[in-house]
């Protein structure tokens, strides 16, 4: 079933090219948000869910700012209709952040001591060699 | 129902608020910047069931988060730390302390008694100082050495150590290299020190770590004060060679009046001698172990009464297998052909079950002076054993003599022991 519209209109004109792409991301979507949680940690099922967020996100992202495929309207129009996060792209836009893993990391109220997850830190500051998967996200390093 | 802590009123007075903790070193870690969170009345004291104020920090890279369990009144009145329940002076378990210390507490352990009486010590511990321990411990806090000695001299982090991950033993651990938890064999299950208990620990019983540690000092080296008496010498070995004896007359007056000093510089010993047994005995126990001259550790021994030479502190080890004879005091008499002398041991009876004034100290006979062997044909006068008694008649005369004493044939090693078997017995 394809996305609901929350706009009367029809989408704008490149709308066809990335269509199913799309599509087929939010099929993704709908099948993690299905999947059953047997063996995996609570916080762990939700991880699926940021990351195919994260991915639609950047599809758009991608194709207006880095290869300029879109229009600026179509661009808008995916905005609009909460296809891709603008709040994620706005901060993506910031030097430093450019790949940043979701909006949950850099929260710094979610932490005790107002920080932002370990996530976030570079890895060449994190000694230890050691891997960590944040656990908001799922996330292993957005930032180094 | 209230689910709230601000909701809920009952008893609040009773709640514990404070604003830093009681812990250790060990527990708070490595890092000097540790950061901690705390939370008023997060969670209740395991031991009298308050709410209380807890504390929570990372006491180190790959360490687990350690949270204050029990709260400050019963912290303080045991003087331990808030987190692992361990002496603060020495980091010893509350029941090792208290057995060294002779601290016996009686504190109720149980439902309303229990909380009546940690109220009170609350209020109590308000009105006074924060820093002093309170209850009994707190009245005899003295510096006790032996316990200075079972305690550890360098923090023990693998206290910290985050839990076994139970994933891992079972194989299943899918989180692999980013797993917080131990991925180590656990422990045997039947081993004592799985089954421990927070209030068995707190209140000093039944804690298999204390008992370890227990038996630990119980099998350290000490020396037996002597069964003779009269002696009242104390061998002092591996000295420093520029010793000379105005300096040992230094390290040992203080424990008695000095009879004499004999230095053997050749040895690097010395024989310190005291008036009285009991100066003697102080000294053993204060020196034993522990004396350092120069840098060097002395040994202390007790010195045997003939030998004032070196070579007196060893005993003679080879007669003490039970049914040798030692060798005698008349050294021509080998087979024991005396007759007079000749006398049977009660049956059964082994030569290390007599009496020990009746048992020929080995080393003495091969060294002795004439002096000084007469007190064991003395001492055989006097015997009242079952010896005496079993071999009736024969212990009529001037003593028992048992050094020619063929062990019975139920006792022997050797067949060569055996001296009818060799022919050497007149029959």
């Amino acid at each position: 079933m394809p996305k609901v519209r929350r706009s009367r209109k029809q989408p704008p004109d490149g709308w066809e090219l990335i269509e199913p792409t799309l599509e087929e991301l939010e099929q993704k979507m709908r099948e993690a948000e299905t999947e059953p949680h047997e063996g995996k940690r609570i916080t762990e099922s939700l991880w699926p869910i940021f990351k195919i967020h994260h991915q639609k996100t950047r599809y758009i992202y991608d194709l207006f700012y880095r290869r300029k495929a879109i229009s600026r309207e179509l661009y808008d129009y995916c905005l609009k209709e909460k296809i891709a996060d603008g709040n994620l792209i706005a901060k993506w836009k910031k030097s430093g952040y450019e790949n940043l893993c979701c909006l949950r990391c850099i929260q710094t109220r979610d932490t005790n001591f107002g920080t932002n997850c370990i996530c976030r830190v570079p890895k060449s500051k994190l000694e230890e060699g050691r891997i960590v998967e944040c656990v908001h996200c799922g996330c292993r390093g957005c930032s180094g | 129902m209230s689910m709230s802590k601000t909701t809920n009123t009952y008893n609040r007075q009773n709640w514990e608020d404070a604003e830093f903790p009681i812990l250790c070193q060990t527990c708070l870690g490595d890092n000097p910047y540790v950061r901690m969170i705390k939370e008023r009345f997060g969670k209740e004291c395991k031991i009298c069931t308050r709410p209380f104020t807890i504390f929570r920090w990372c006491p180190g890279a790959r360490m687990r988060f350690k949270k204050t369990e029990v709260c400050q009144t019963c912290a303080r009145l045991k003087n331990v730390c808030q987190t692992c329940l361990l002496d603060l002076e020495f980091g010893l378990p509350i029941q090792v302390r208290d057995a060294a210390l002779k601290v016996a507490d009686n504190m109720p352990q149980s439902d309303v008694n229990k909380e009546y009486y940690i109220q009170n010590i609350d209020a109590q511990l308000q009105d006074g100082d924060g820093t002093e321990a309170a209850g009994a411990v707190g009245r005899s806090l003295a510096a006790n050495e032996m316990l200075s000695k079972l305690a550890r001299t360098a923090p023990y982090y693998k206290r910290n150590r985050p839990h076994i991950c139970s994933f891992w033993v079972k194989g299943e651990c899918k989180r692999g290299e980013e797993c917080p938890y131990r991925h180590d064999k656990p422990n045997e299950p039947d081993d004592p020190l799985c089954e421990q208990n927070i209030k068995d620990r707190y209140y000093g019983r039944n804690d298999p770590v204390a008992e370890k540690i227990m038996k630990r000092a119980a099998s350290l080296p000490t020396l037996d004060p002597p069964e003779d008496r009269n002696i009242t010498t104390l061998y002092v070995g591996n000295l420093p060679e520029e010793i000379t004896e105005p300096e040992i007359r230094d390290q040992f007056y203080q424990y008695g009046e000095i009879r004499s000093i004999a230095l053997v510089p050749r040895q690097q010993c010395s024989f310190v001698q005291y008036t009285k047994r009991s100066a003697a005995e102080l000294a053993a126990e204060r020196t034993f172990n522990k004396l350092v001259i120069h840098g060097r550790k002395v040994s202390i021994k007790w010195a045997h009464s003939q030998a004032k030479q070196g070579t007196a502190a060893k005993t003679d080890r080879r007669f003490d297998v039970a049914g040798i004879p030692p060798p005698s005091a008349k050294p021509n008499d080998y087979f024991n052909l005396r007759q007079e002398q000749i006398n049977v041991m009660p049956a059964g009876m082994k030569l290390h079950q007599l009496p020990t004034n009746l048992v020929p100290a080995s080393a003495y006979q091969m060294y002795a002076q004439p002096t000084y062997a007469a007190p064991y044909s003395g001492l055989g006068v006097a015997s009242t054993s079952s010896a005496a008694a079993a071999s009736g008649s024969a212990s009529g005369s001037s003593g028992v003599n048992l050094d020619s004493i063929p062990p019975p044939p139920g006792q022997m090693p050797y067949p060569s022991q055996d001296a009818s078997r060799m022919g050497a017995l007149k029959k």
